[in-house]
């Protein structure tokens, strides 16, 4: 790569790469600090004294933050099929129709457009009704509202980031391959989801780990219960800093989420290739 | 809607200097910049804007050049709190004045959040005791009480003839009433939220046990609290006078449950009574009492302290200023008139003799005052929020049937002890002393 | 694509049958919010009894939701216009000029966004308000950029990637610098992918409530999602506004999709995909 080629990569990169850096820098590496730290905002008079990886340490020994981390493994799960099913699914549909398609597309990302806490407290009010079972007063069935809760929401964002894919398909590969006798389902397979990849690999890679962080749907619907049954770690982690004010065990805990968070994303990465250095153009 | 090659500079800088500007405008306009301005951060929702407002206009007439400005916060006490420990730790001036919820002061005061209030010599003769208590700390007073509340036995008149008294004629009664097709029996606070504990700290008293005793040792694992707690649990799925919806109703559904006509009784504060005798809504007003919670042998009837309190901000500029409006607020004239327009009750014993208070809240004020003699302050402790979650946690588990009440109450006194005991502190904040 | 004629209705059945399945509980929402408050506590019904318009005109009359929606829209204005500036040429950089350390800024982009917000909320308003930017839109735009910068990176990331090469090849041979590459011939070309990160980025910011609560003080700069958090009490939940505030907050959305809907279009029909 010659002298202007390397003058142009920083002049693109660096403006996004210095404001991301400024921002973040500072609160990321005060949470870790913070975390190595014992730091209980109730009593100053202990003072702040550095106590290595035992926060961490407790962490691991702590049962309500292996439950918090099962839940949330369960539901990044679920929630993540169930949209790209459906979301796939819709995606499809919505490239197929040709009539009232700015209308229809517009209809299909309301959910995603409601905010969060709003779209919540919806559901909230709809699994409330005195018609059918006591759905938040069970430690099982108060996931099926969070569950359906963030598939509503989520799925139009799914949709459309495989929507915007789709429309970047060549459609002549299609009738080539329908001329060629190929049915819908086998063009779909063979087809369409390869080149769907990228599409489909974003969007993989963004919900799971948004999912994993999930933390406005649930604590407006169930607030983590009943009891802690249905608590994800962000939850806990919020719960330890701002409920019991203990600062070094919750930055712990939250430097344990980023992590996990950051190796999941790096697992995805090389799994679907996302970041193969693919030199295009040269 | 795309915009293109647009770097920081032509977009960033006009659109921080609107902001700066639209800022400077909306902060300028309103008054006098070099007034000194107090803040103050509270409940301001609907009514209690306007007696604000009012009473706010008032102290500035009293004590120029002060100006007095209202931060809002969400109303939701847990939203409320988490700003608060937000903007104290970061050391904000400013608000001056916090409104805190009764089981905030031990905690903020011990993480050096709010002021002393000994050196004002406030006269503290003039308020219940048990609201004093509740704001002290190692010996020092921080912060005044502003009105009170307690937990109360709501009754419809046409369905019984006087106030069940013990939990065995509450059940007979809520028994009776859903046969002859009111939809619930009981209905009161479940969810797992800060008035779980208040509706169990009831209970908890009315079978005789506490959730921690003289002596400063968790007591939440006694018999009588299992016997509490079983009585809960089984009003819901066994003898099913409570609905199973209870577990998930927070105080606004309780009340619309028993507003509607759907509930023969209902525990509630008292803010619930005036919205109860409103015609145009309700469809039980005129029909209904109110008495305290019931209470079996060997306990005694129980109400559960809540309410607010003023504090001052310990980074506040302006102390002074500060307790001069702490004062004015907490005075009798003002109580009553928050009384009448907003219906919380006092926490001015003397204001309950008179025939006005009875008058403005709309129900008989010495009875009121008889509860309020009796309520039961939650612990006094800087570990509040935290022995509260886990008993909250371990309430609901017990009551929707994850655990048995006497597991889950071990394991909460367990939780609870170790707590404490990490802490270094006595659970009691007379007593409270340094960690070792 | 080439469809049966019964596939194709197949298609539009299930496509309105998921939409409508999506549309379901704003039409709840939509129906409580008309009748009058007491209604709200019992069963939900798919038809109104009574009309009442008293939750509208409190919104309006005594909650001024005009400010909320004003400040909203300024906050994910700007934070999606310097999402797509400055994060376009760096995905540009990203996915066509050969360098090392991709993965790792890709990974490190991600990771930020990925950051528990629970726990940078405190040291992110201590830096906000030693640069005395609490209150301020600058002071909102700044951490949202945080996670809407990364999102934007990576999405444009896959648009880029997914441009045929030939079309810029073209243009450099006949002479155009790489800038100027960028600039003419694959930004246009972009324009759907462009579009479609512009609305999630913007959505995102729309919807976003930890940060918005803890950066913001007063009426004058708080959000929709904060404003509507703020309409419940101490004990009462004004749920008869809420669900009307939420369905007067998707308006704008609603607009601003319709519109960028044509642009997508558009893009399609300009001829850039075909060969």
């Amino acid at each position: 790569m010659n002298g202007n080629e390397s003058r142009l990569v920083w002049l693109l990169t660096v403006p996004a790469l210095t404001v991301i850096a400024g921002v973040a820098t500072f609160p990321i590496l005060w949470t870790f600090w913070e975390s190595l730290h014992r730091h209980d905002l109730r009593m100053p008079w202990i003072g702040m004294p550095f106590v290595g990886l035992d926060n961490y340490l407790e962490v691991f020994a702590d049962r309500r933050a292996w439950s918090a981390l099962l839940h949330t493994v369960f539901f990044v799960a679920t929630t993540v099929a169930i949209e790209l099913v459906l979301g796939l699914a819709l995606a499809l549909g919505l490239h197929r129709v040709s009539r009232g398609r700015g209308l229809l597309r517009t209809a299909a990302l309301l959910p995603w457009a409601v905010p969060t806490v709003v779209g919540a407290l919806i559901w909230r009010f709809i699994f409330e009704s005195p018609l059918g079972p006591v759905w938040f007063a069970d430690a099982s069935a108060a996931w099926l509202p969070i569950v359906v809760a963030d598939v509503w929401k989520a799925t139009p964002f799914v949709a459309l980031l495989l929507l915007a894919g789709l429309q970047q398909i060549d459609p002549a590969l299609d009738e080539a391959a329908s001329l060629d006798g190929a049915g819908a389902l086998r063009r779909l397979r063979e087809i369409t989801l390869p080149l769907l990849a990228p599409a489909l690999a974003a969007a993989i890679v963004f919900r799971s780990l948004d999912a994993f962080r999930v933390f406005d749907v649930i604590y407006v619907l169930t607030g983590g219960g009943p009891g802690t049954a249905t608590e994800p770690i962000s939850l806990y982690a919020f719960s330890v800093l701002f409920r019991e004010l203990r600062i070094g065990y919750g930055s712990a805990l939250s430097m344990l989420v980023f992590a996990v968070s950051f190796v999941l994303a790096l697992v995805w990465i090389k799994l679907l290739g996302a970041a193969r250095a693919g030199d295009v153009g040269s | 809607m795309t915009r293109r090659g647009v770097g920081l500079s032509a977009v960033g800088r006009p659109a921080a200097a609107a902001a700066l500007a639209l800022l400077t405008t909306v902060a300028g306009c309103a008054r006098d910049p070099s007034a000194p301005v107090l803040t103050f951060s509270g409940s301001a929702v609907g009514l209690e804007a306007d007696v604000l407002g009012r009473q706010f206009a008032r102290f500035e007439a009293n004590h120029p050049p002060l100006t007095v400005r209202l931060r809002v916060t969400p109303d939701a006490a847990d939203e409320r709190r988490q700003l608060y420990v937000h903007w104290l730790t970061a050391r904000a001036a400013d608000p001056d004045v916090l409104q805190l919820d009764v089981i905030w002061t031990p905690e903020f005061a011990a993480a050096g959040w709010i002021l002393a209030l000994d050196p004002f010599q406030p006269d503290i003769t003039g308020y219940f005791p048990a609201a004093i208590a509740a704001n002290r700390w190692q010996e020092h007073l921080y912060a005044l009480p502003w009105f009170v509340d307690v937990g109360m036995l709501y009754w419809r008149t046409d369905l019984m003839p006087a106030a069940p008294t013990d939990f065995e004629a509450l059940t007979r009664v809520a028994i009776g009433a859903r046969s002859r097709g009111v939809r619930d029996g009981f209905v009161w606070q479940g969810a797992r939220y800060e008035g779980l504990v208040t509706v169990f700290l009831e209970h908890l008293g009315g079978f005789g046990g506490a959730i921690i005793d003289e002596a400063g040792a968790v007591t939440v694992d006694s018999a009588a609290a299992v016997a509490a707690l079983t009585f809960m649990r089984d009003a819901v799925w066994a003898t099913g006078i409570a609905p199973a919806t209870v577990l998930t109703w927070q105080e606004e559904q309780v009340r619309f449950a028993f507003q509607n006509g759907q509930a023969a009784l209902m525990r509630n504060w008292p803010y619930a009574h005036r919205l109860l005798q409103d015609e145009r809504a309700s469809r039980v007003a005129g029909r209904f009492g109110v008495a305290p919670m019931p209470a079996a042998a060997g306990g005694s009837p129980t109400a559960a302290l809540g309410g607010s309190h003023l504090a001052i901000n310990a980074h506040s500029d302006r102390p002074e200023a500060a307790y001069a409006l702490i004062e004015y607020l907490t005075a009798p004239e003002q109580m009553l008139e928050r009384a009448r327009v907003a219906g919380y009750l006092p926490a001015r014993p003397s204001l309950y003799d008179t025939a006005e208070l009875s008058e403005a809240l709309g129900l008989d004020a010495r009875r009121a005052r008889a509860i309020v003699d009796r309520a039961v302050p939650r612990p006094v402790t800087p570990l509040y929020s935290q022995l509260s979650e886990i008993l909250q946690v371990h309430l609901h588990r017990a009551l929707t049937r994850q655990q048995e009440p006497r597991g889950a109450l071990a394991d909460a006194a367990e939780a609870m002890r170790g707590a404490i005991a990490r802490a270094g502190l006595d659970a009691r904040s007379a007593e409270g002393s340094e960690a070792p | 694509m080439i469809v049966t004629p019964a596939g194709r209705r197949l298609a539009v059945a299930g496509t309105m049958l998921l939409v409508t399945a999506g549309l379901v509980p704003l039409y709840f929402a939509l129906v409580s919010s008309l009748g009058p408050e007491a209604r709200l506590f019992e069963a939900p019904s798919l038809r109104p009894d009574r009309i009442v318009f008293d939750h509208y005109r409190a919104l309006f009359e005594h909650r001024d939701f005009w400010t909320p929606i004003r400040n909203s829209l300024i906050v994910a204005g700007a934070t999606t216009g310097l999402a797509l500036a400055l994060g376009a040429p760096c995905a540009y950089a990203i996915a066509r000029l050969p360098f090392r350390g991709k993965a790792w800024i890709l990974s490190g982009v991600l990771a930020v966004s990925m950051f528990p917000q629970v726990s940078i909320v405190s040291p992110l308003f201590l830096v906000l308000r030693t640069v005395g930017l609490v209150n301020t839109f600058p002071g909102l735009v700044l951490p949202y950029l945080t996670f809407a910068m990364p999102l934007s990176i990576w999405l444009l990331v896959g648009v880029f990637r997914q441009l045929p090469a030939a079309v810029e090849e073209a243009a450099r041979l006949d002479g155009a610098s790489r800038l100027r590459a960028f600039w003419s011939v694959a930004l246009p070309l972009a324009r759907p992918g462009l579009a479609t990160t512009a609305i999630l980025t913007f959505l995102y910011s729309w919807n976003e409530f930890l940060f918005a609560l803890s950066f913001t003080l007063g009426p004058e700069r708080h959000t929709v999602p904060v404003a509507i958090a703020l309409f419940r009490g101490q004990y009462q939940v004004a749920w008869g506004e809420v669900l009307a505030g939420a369905l007067v907050a998707t308006l704008p959305i609603v607009l601003l999709v319709l519109l960028a809907e044509r642009r997508i279009v558009s893009g399609l029909t300009a001829g850039a995909i075909k060969g």
